[in-house]
């Protein structure tokens, strides 16, 4: 198994359709960021064809498991990328593009769970655009909701085509149902490179970044199957034991509804912080870096799902306190 | 005790550009044929004593590689989506080269001749299609499967052909279209085929860890045996008749397992696990003629094993991951593909364990 360092890191990209998607990956591939980037797109289109790093593959879902969401998979990317490892020295990067309808899930999924996958490449984040013209008119689509709620980054795109206030307001939209992405405005998908690609939001190492703002406004409760996002904060240790507990009986009771999770946590006792972070039901954790000088331990835990009952959830969340 | 043999004492060997992703000798034995992620093919001539290259270097790559039964052509597919052929007049007669045919830009990692017959299956996405040896043309019609053909293979009469996808094995006779294909649903991706001789068994490994095993030809009801620490990847049936069923061998993770079929029932069959590798077996071959099993993985060693599951030898390369092995029809010479680019040819004397009686000539069969 290779080590981290030496796993090929993979941006995957996801948008609706019309928000830019080709845009951001011909910037990609033309860009001189002295990375060769391979790119698996569903359809040429137009990107740049000209370059031979371009591969085309059907999306194939491979449920496993008879149909557990969280073991759904893109068998063409198993086979695909399998092939295309082969030719590891020829590439930096790999960037695949999901169709505008698609399910982030079962693509990040694949990561996790095929072995050989697993073994030779790593998430970097998922990159989702937003089309700020017209994403209003699809808000209430499942695509665009997960896309929302599974982005690491989400380009705020079309900038131009909309006023300050309308930018501002979806801005909020998006940060109620995920507020651990990076949010950049662009126009023309123009974000800087390292805003996109070598971003390791996967990485348990990564401090969660969650927006102050988000822990201190209120949210609306939105109706029944609403996509949305708790984050809870305790200063006191928590209880190595009941908090484990917790999150074991969490995502095998909830998993298909919880999306992304991301938590920093203090356990009583240790001089060391714990990280977290989760897709459904694959739970990655390790014991992490001791609190810094100057830091206050705390516990900082994110829940990106459908169908959140912030009540019961910060109630059991709060029985974990050691 | 007899101090252990030593099967292998010396070595060929060479270098492509890229990581050798397939292999394949002639029937005859003269000829191998070599693929690489680089898209090159290298064809060695032995007999000619002399090499060439086929196809050069160039940024798509090459993923499967094969003789005709006869020898008459040879054939390479992709990630150009294109299947190439090549007309081969023996040795020392430079083949020559079909156009081209394009397959639907799928990229192609599935193709089988036909044994004793002259059509090729291809895999291109969800199609089966096939080449017509005969008449040297592409059929028109096609096989469609549920999902993306993973894996092709024919039964040794070669009247039979199987494919997987994700969720079902489809057998069909390609030269009795009349017959409508028969499914054998699967749990999962079947990714690696192959029919026994004795019994015509079929044998199916699996992305789940799995393996599917029809007896009959596919019509008796399959057993499936799981388990396994991996991704059930690659798989090699014994040509030597066992007791019931031949000897298996499958490859998931680290390991190799042999199976080998004590009785009837569905609780009849072995697993004899072979730990050695500290990597992913990514080939395993019985050798053509007995019951030596080579393996090949990722840790940079090929490990041959008797029928029993005893190391008989440890090969090296230099330290680079195997991702091939072919054996020569003689099965006394094993090649393996790194993935660096290098190859190795081993000329291998057979232990006296996995030695089998030369054919009878005459007299009454026991």
């Amino acid at each position: 198994m290779a080590s981290p360092r030496d796993r090929l890191p993979v941006t995957v990209l996801t948008g609706y359709l019309g928000s830019g998607k080709t845009t951001l990956l011909n910037r990609i591939l033309t860009h001189e960021h002295g990375m060769k980037v391979a790119v698996i797109v569903n359809e040429f289109g137009d990107v740049g064809i000209d370059n031979q790093l371009v591969i085309e593959a059907d999306e194939e879902i491979f449920e496993m498991n008879n149909g557990c969401i969280c073991c759904t998979v893109r068998g063409d990317l198993i086979r695909i990328i399998g092939n295309l490892m082969k030719r590891r020295d020829r590439f930096d990067h790999l960037v695949i593009e999901t169709t505008g309808l698609a399910d982030p899930a079962p693509v990040i999924q694949t990561f996790f769970v095929d072995e050989d996958l697993r073994d030779q490449l790593k998430l970097d984040a998922v990159v989702t655009l937003v089309d700020l013209k017209h994403v209003e008119q699809h808000w209430d689509s499942e695509e665009v909701q997960e896309q929302l709620a599974f982005a690491d980054v989400l380009l705020l795109n079309k900038i131009d085509l909309v006023d300050v206030e309308a930018c501002l307001a979806i801005q909020q939209r998006t940060r109620a149902l995920n507020p651990l992405a990076r949010v950049i405005p662009t126009c023309q998908a123009d974000a800087a490179m390292d805003q996109i690609l070598g971003v390791e939001a996967f990485s348990l190492e990564r401090a969660l970044a969650i927006d102050p703002e988000f822990l201190t406004s209120d949210h609306d409760h939105e109706h029944d199957g609403a996509i949305g996002a708790v984050a809870f904060i305790e200063e006191r240790p928590m209880s190595y034991k009941k908090l484990g507990l917790w999150i074991d009986r969490l995502v095998t009771e909830r998993g298909p509804d919880l999306f992304r999770m991301k938590g920093i946590i203090q356990f009583a006792g240790e001089t060391n912080r714990y990280v977290l972070q989760s897709v459904h039901m694959l739970v990655d954790s390790a014991m992490d870096r001791p609190w810094r000088d100057g830091e206050t331990p705390s516990t900082q835990f994110v829940i990106i799902g459908r169908d959140l009952d912030e009540a019961a959830l910060r109630a059991g969340f709060e029985a974990c306190v050691a | 005790m007899a101090p252990p043999q030593t099967l292998v004492q010396e070595r060929l060997g060479g270098a492509c550009s890229n990581a050798i992703t397939a292999q394949a000798w002639s029937a005859d034995g003269e000829l191998l044929a070599m693929a690489t992620a680089g898209g090159e093919l290298l064809l060695i001539d032995f007999r000619a004593g002399c090499e060439e290259l086929l196809r050069g270097e160039r940024d798509s790559s090459l993923n499967v590689v094969g003789f005709s039964a006869d020898d008459r052509f040879l054939m390479a597919a992709g990630q150009g989506g294109e299947l190439l052929l090549w007309e081969l007049g023996g040795s020392g007669v430079r083949p020559i080269a079909f156009d081209p045919l394009p397959l639907g830009g799928h990229w192609l990692d599935a193709a089988a001749w036909q044994p004793q017959g002259c059509l090729l299956a291809v895999g291109a996405g969800k199609q089966v299609r096939l080449w017509d040896g005969a008449s040297r043309t592409l059929r028109v019609e096609s096989q469609e499967l549920e999902g993306t053909v993973l894996a092709l293979a024919w039964s040794r009469d070669g009247r039979r052909l199987a494919a997987s996808c994700h969720g079902a094995v489809l057998l069909w006779s390609p030269d009795d279209p009349g017959q409508p294909p028969q499914r054998c649903a699967t749990a999962s991706a079947g990714l690696a085929l192959g029919w026994s001789g004795q019994g015509n068994l079929l044998a199916s490994g699996q992305l789940d860890g799995s393996l599917m095993l029809w007896p009959d030809g596919g019509a008796g009801r399959g057993w499936q045996f799981s388990g396994f620490p991996g991704k059930a990847r690659a798989l090699s049936w014994c040509d030597q008749p066992g007791r019931l069923a031949p000897l298996l061998a499958v490859a998931s993770a680290d390991i190799a397992v042999i199976w080998s079929q004590q009785d009837p029932g569905a609780k009849g069959w072995k697993p004899e696990p072979l730990v050695l590798h500290e990597g992913r077996v990514h080939a395993v071959a019985f050798a053509p003629g007995s019951r030596l099993l080579a393996t090949a993985s990722s840790d940079g060693t090929v490990a041959l094993w008797d029928g029993r599951g005893r190391l008989q030898q440890l090969l090296e390369g230099d330290g680079q991951p195997f991702n091939s092995l072919s054996w020569r029809p003689d099965g006394r010479h094993l090649v393996a593909g790194g993935a660096q680019g290098q190859w190795w040819l081993w000329p291998v004397a057979l232990p006296a364990s996995v030695r089998t009686r030369p054919p009878r000539s005459g007299g009454f069969a026991p």
